[in-house]
């Protein structure tokens, strides 16, 4: 760890994480005024890899990436330029917030994590030995690369459902194996699943092994299809949700959930002051784009009251009697 | 796409307006028998060049003009070389369509001003890392999101380090490729025929496998993304 020198500049907020979390807390501190940095990698974060979004309100359809580049591009119009890196370590030191990459140290007086979260593996024998020689988590990336074959699709959720519809382009057959006894997918999203001829619902099915040589030939199920625990396919696509990325709060001392998700409060403040979170890191229920945005908004706006910024008003009209802004005379007065 | 959309067209440009202060020379690879993309990727590098009066435009013949050929070091096509002040190491193999081309976009950039827009540490760095020659090919798909990021900052070292030099190769027009370096997700790089890795790795991981490449260490791993 580089020693802190007093030349330093310190940034108001520090937001880890460039997902579309970040980025929008960032286009916000940035409308506020903030000295605001903001480092993540990859940029865009993990939903740039979703083909399409169709929940994000204000717009119809569009790609992860391209909401990513939106918000981005936002934000850049109020002066933030993100920097493409990880973020090594995170201390506390005299009082403000030290943050370390590969190449630079930044000190800020908060920190927001929105730092998201990584895909789980599939914790069965074969799926270290063939990752990425068939074992795959991004069928955007990769699709392209099983033209006509078979694939397994691992999954309950509403993930599972959309990376099996994206790889409809590209394979030939698309086995769905679901632990429980249902598809938990959008209503929307599982319609879609059920009128594709090329996907089929292998429910209440573990994959216990992943086989093959050079590449993935074949996975071991608990419970045999069509008389036969062995199928027959050329990749396997890991959609069992994500881990929080939250090592990096934990090691400052922020409180998380058994889960490792960082408990927040409904302003977004951690356990620790001047530190806040937001985003599928945290132990929000119900992870969306649109909610993470939300709250890393909501979390530069209690960041900037941390350090001293007098409240904003979202009164209309300051004279209006019930704007908490109005003037003390104008509440005292009779209606 | 062999051509802009409106709407990504103005964004380019309104970034050539802004970023775009040297002149910089599309050299594109064709041959008179042409591949199953080289009109498509003609007319697309065309469009761009017409983007921006800072850009020039050249086309050879991959046959005809094979000294212009060997030296941009071109060995297949179709082929774009990325020229600036002056020769990068920068290179396009097959059509820069989907989300490759905001790579080229970030290429054509990059080459214009010459700075590789890295921080200075990093460039301190990458100089103790690449100490001899490195050549980089990063193996992409059109549809692949995250693949410019990986090609981007492969374009930033080559414009920050004379020893990298850096080809993007659309894998889809190079299947014999996908055998030879058993690409079976994207993206991947394999470094000097020494090394590789696949999917997107942070600057400094990038960095590490320069250096191995560079000292001629064998290598490769697989991270998710």
């Amino acid at each position: 760890m580089k020693k802190v020198t007093e030349k330093q500049a310190i940034y108001d907020i520090a937001i880890i994480g460039s997902g579309v979390t970040g980025l929008a807390a960032a286009m916000y501190a940035g409308r506020m005024k903030l000295k605001t940095i903001l480092i993540g990698f990859p940029p865009g974060g993990v939903i740039a890899t979703t083909d399409w979004i169709e929940n994000y309100p204000g717009f119809i359809s569009l790609s992860g990436k391209e909401l990513a580049d939106k918000i981005t591009a936002h934000a850049k119009e109020y002066g933030i330029e993100p920097i493409l890196d990880n973020v090594t370590d995170v201390s506390q030191q005299d009082g403000v917030f030290v943050v370390q990459t590969a190449f630079r140290q930044y000190r800020a007086k908060t920190i927001l994590f929105s730092t998201g979260t990584h895909y789980r593996k599939l914790e069965v024998p074969g799926s270290d030995t063939y990752e990425g020689k068939g074992v795959q988590f991004c069928g955007l990336c990769d699709g392209p690369m099983f033209q006509n074959k078979t694939l397994a699709v691992v999954g309950g959720g509403d993930s599972a459902a959309k990376e099996a519809l994206i790889l409809t382009q590209w394979a030939q057959r698309i086995y769905i194996m679901v632990r429980g006894d249902r598809l938990k997918a959008e209503p929307i999203n599982l319609e879609r699943v059920n009128q594709s001829e090329k996907i089929t619902l292998l429910l209440n099915t573990n994959v216990t092994r992943i086989e093959g040589g050079d590449r993935v030939e074949k996975v071991l199920l608990d419970k045999p299809f069509q008389g036969n625990k062995e199928l027959a396919v050329q990749g396997v696509f890991i959609a069992i949700g994500s881990v929080p990325l939250s090592d990096l709060a934990k090691k400052l001392g922020v409180k998380t959930n058994p889960k490792g998700e960082i408990v927040i409060n409904r302003q977004t403040g951690t356990n620790i002051k001047g530190v806040f979170a937001a985003g599928d890191v945290t132990d929000t229920e119900f992870k969306q784009a649109i909610t993470g945005v939300a709250e890393g908004v909501l979390a530069v706006y209690q960041a900037y009251k941390y350090i001293g910024g007098e409240a904003v008003s979202s009164c209309v009209d300051e004279e209006y009697l019930d704007c908490p802004m109005a003037s003390e005379n104008l509440r005292k007065q009779p209606e | 796409m062999s051509e802009v959309p409106e709407d990504i067209a103005e964004t380019v440009v309104k970034r050539f307006e802004e970023e775009l202060k040297k002149p910089v020379r599309l050299v594109y690879f064709t041959q008179e028998m042409e591949c199953p993309f080289c009109a498509q990727t003609h007319q697309l590098l065309e469009t761009v060049a017409k983007l921006s009066e800072n850009i020039g435009f050249e086309v050879y013949d991959f046959v005809k003009d094979k000294e212009k050929a060997e030296e941009l070091g071109i060995e297949k096509i179709p082929a774009l070389a990325i020229l600036g002040g002056k020769d990068y190491g920068l290179r396009f193999y097959g059509i820069p369509s989907g989300y490759e081309f905001q790579t080229l976009i970030e290429g054509i950039i990059l080459v214009s001003s010459g700075d590789s827009q890295l921080p200075s540490e990093a460039v301190e760095v990458l100089a103790k890392a690449a100490t001899s020659p490195v050549h980089i090919q990063i193996f992409v798909i059109p549809t692949c999101p995250v693949c410019p990021v990986l090609g981007a900052m492969a374009f930033q070292f080559a414009v920050a380090n004379s020893n990298i030099s850096v080809d993007i190769v659309e894998i889809a027009e190079f299947p014999h490729l996908v055998n030879k370096y058993n690409v079976i997700g994207t993206p991947k790089a394999a470094l000097n025929e020494t090394t590789q890795f696949e999917g997107l790795v942070p600057p400094m991981q990038f960095i590490n496998f320069i250096q191995q490449a560079a000292q001629g260490s064998p290598t490769g791993i697989s991270p998710t993304i």
